[in-house]
């Protein structure tokens, strides 16, 4: 009688212990992890919770999708898709963009070889990225922007936007003070080029940006910290 | 009445002997392409980025290297060099999306969903399986090539004195593995069968450090298998715990290729059960469901009598090899009795 039952423990012990050597390098990796690695660019953390361009509407979803093959990053062509590889956890492997240090230049090659659901295949015309792309949108820090405080004339940001007039303008007001619209993907474009030294321009989940009415392009998806959204004037934005 | 043997003369052995060194060719080159991919798409953000002078030299060398390379095959490296892209794990080769059955089923454990675009590209693979078997452990895996090189490593350790590296364990946890890590996908919402399984690991870490930033934690995890297999059993990982050789012994569970032994031919010189990597006994016929198809026992044998049949089913046990010492020691004493 006891024979059987000590094999199994002996069983689950084993079963136990690979089991913990199986996860020890991506448990370790997981706490040993900062946080977030300081960007090359900007020196302060960086963000790494933007995906590629067509990624599922909410992060859960797009983790169920993305089985990690790497072929969005493969054939991309700035190399801009970065994968979490060090960091374990249930992000393992699923690709993401840090816009201030590589901007995605939509060229839509990554959601057209992704072959599962996460990236959708757009075509690279700008209705449909206006209507699809929602990777984030562009922030301007009204206070040290250069026309913003006055201190020169710019607009860099304005001419790389690959997007035109409906992602982002000038004031109405003054002709070089750059305005983020509604239909803003952030694709970092214009944080590349922007010549301040500490960035005024960045890009931000969607839920947290206080661009006036991008909210009403679509509505939040479930569960995306809603930040400060809709809240204009609150923060010097 | 004596039995007739046929002694295979020297000069004319069969052409399935050289399967083996066929075999070691398409892993090579699974692996080395695997090398090259990442290494064309880095070649190719350069040429894109037409801005030649503006890499640092050691940048320059490879761009010459990868120009010397791929220049005979394509005028237009952005474009011309896109016939195969990806990885085992999930990859396009020549139009054709193909991806291996444990990515669709992580994926559909974790999604709950079917993709019917993603569950096809899996349907060329498993059709596969179910006919030859295992063949994607022996003759394609990248991880494959890895494993039987530290086999050697191990064997010359082996012969160095160190003693360690016998163990059998229950060829079934594998299952469980496989179970496991099904389940855990669907309960965490993110393919986690991705993170042990040795050739998904291998393809994104070799991209990661030639293409990006450096090694992930994968490479630690399939480091960590490679001493599991020298330590504790030869070719452990794949027999005791790879969840996707878990998945395709269930599929080639039934398949039709398989390897046979004469028994007029066998000498039982244990040459096969040797060579075996997965410590199976082609000797006595017993192959199952874990047996790779990877035809090492059928060019190790000296006498030709493991070949490649058609059957849906293993041999039963046939005993003795007639050409053993055993069997003509029997047959003899055999024959004095009568």
């Amino acid at each position: 009688m006891s024979l059987p039952r000590r094999s199994f423990l002996q069983w689950l012990a084993q079963g136990t212990g690979v089991l913990a050597a199986a996860s020890a390098p991506y448990g370790l990796a997981h706490m040993l992890a900062p946080e977030a690695p300081p960007s090359r660019v900007t020196k302060r953390p960086a963000r790494r919770t933007l995906r590629p361009p067509g990624a599922l509407a909410t992060d859960s979803a797009f983790r169920d999708a993305c089985i990690g093959c790497g072929l969005c990053a493969e054939v991309c062509p700035p190399r801009c898709i970065l994968f979490h590889e060090r960091d374990g956890g249930e992000d393992a492997n699923t690709p993401y963009i840090v816009p201030e240090e590589k901007g995605c230049i939509l060229c839509m090659k990554c959601g057209e070889v992704c072959p599962t659901p996460a990236l959708e295949a757009i075509p690279r015309q700008k209705q449909a990225i206006y209507d699809k792309v929602r990777m984030g949108i562009a922030q301007i820090d009204r206070l040290s922007c250069y026309p913003w405080v006055n201190t020169g004339i710019c607009g860099a940001c304005v001419l790389s936007c690959p997007l035109g007039s409906r992602a982002i303008g000038f004031d109405f007001a003054n002709l070089y003070r750059p305005v983020v619209k509604p239909d803003c993907v952030g694709c970092g474009l214009c944080v590349e080029v922007c010549p301040h030294p500490s960035l005024p321009i960045r890009v931000v989940a969607r839920g947290e940006s206080t661009v006036t009415g991008h909210e009403t392009v679509e509505p939040l998806p479930q569960g995306t910290p809603s930040g400060s959204a809709g809240g204009a004037g609150v923060l010097p934005f | 009445m004596e039995e007739t043997i046929a002694i295979p003369t020297p000069g004319r052995r069969p052409w399935r002997r050289h399967l083996n060194k066929l075999r070691w060719l398409v892993l090579t080159l699974v692996f080395a392409m695997l090398l090259l991919l990442p290494m064309i798409s880095l070649y190719q953000t350069y040429v894109a980025a037409h801005g030649y002078d503006l890499l640092s030299p050691a940048q320059q060398r490879f761009y010459d290297f990868m120009e010397m390379l791929t220049s005979p095959f394509t005028s237009d490296p952005e474009k011309g060099l896109d016939a195969i892209k990806g990885t085992t794990w999930s990859g396009r080769f020549f139009g054709l999306q193909l991806s291996d059955p444990l990515a669709v089923l992580g994926q559909i454990a974790a999604g709950f969903t079917l993709y019917w675009p993603f569950v096809l590209s899996a349907l060329i693979p498993v059709a596969a399986t179910l006919l030859l078997g295992r063949i994607y452990c022996g003759w394609i895996c990248p991880a494959t090539f890895l494993y039987e090189l530290n086999s050697n490593v191990a064997a010359l350790l082996r012969r160095a004195g160190l003693n360690f590296g016998r163990k059998r364990l229950d060829r079934r946890f594998k299952y469980l593995v496989l179970f496991l890590g099904l389940v855990l996908s669907a309960v965490f919402g993110s393919v986690w069968v991705a993170l042990i399984y040795p050739p998904a690991i291998i393809g994104r870490e070799l991209y990661y450090a030639i293409a990006l930033n450096g090694f992930g934690v994968g490479a630690v995890f399939f480091v960590l298998t490679l001493l599991f297999d020298i330590l504790v059993a030869r070719r452990g990982f794949c027999r005791y715990l790879c969840p996707g050789g878990a998945l395709y012994s269930l599929l080639g569970r039934y398949r039709l290729l398989r390897i046979r032994r004469d028994v007029r031919n066998c000498n039982d010189c244990v040459k096969c059960n040797a060579i075996c990597e997965f410590g199976l006994n082609p000797m006595r016929d017993d192959f199952g469901q874990e047996c790779n198809n990877c035809s090492a026992c059928i060019a190790a044998c000296p006498t030709d009598a493991l070949s490649f049949g058609i059957a849906i089913r293993d041999l039963p046990n046939q005993g003795d090899g007639h050409l053993g010492p055993r069997y003509r020691r029997q047959r003899a004493a055999g024959k004095e009795a009568s």
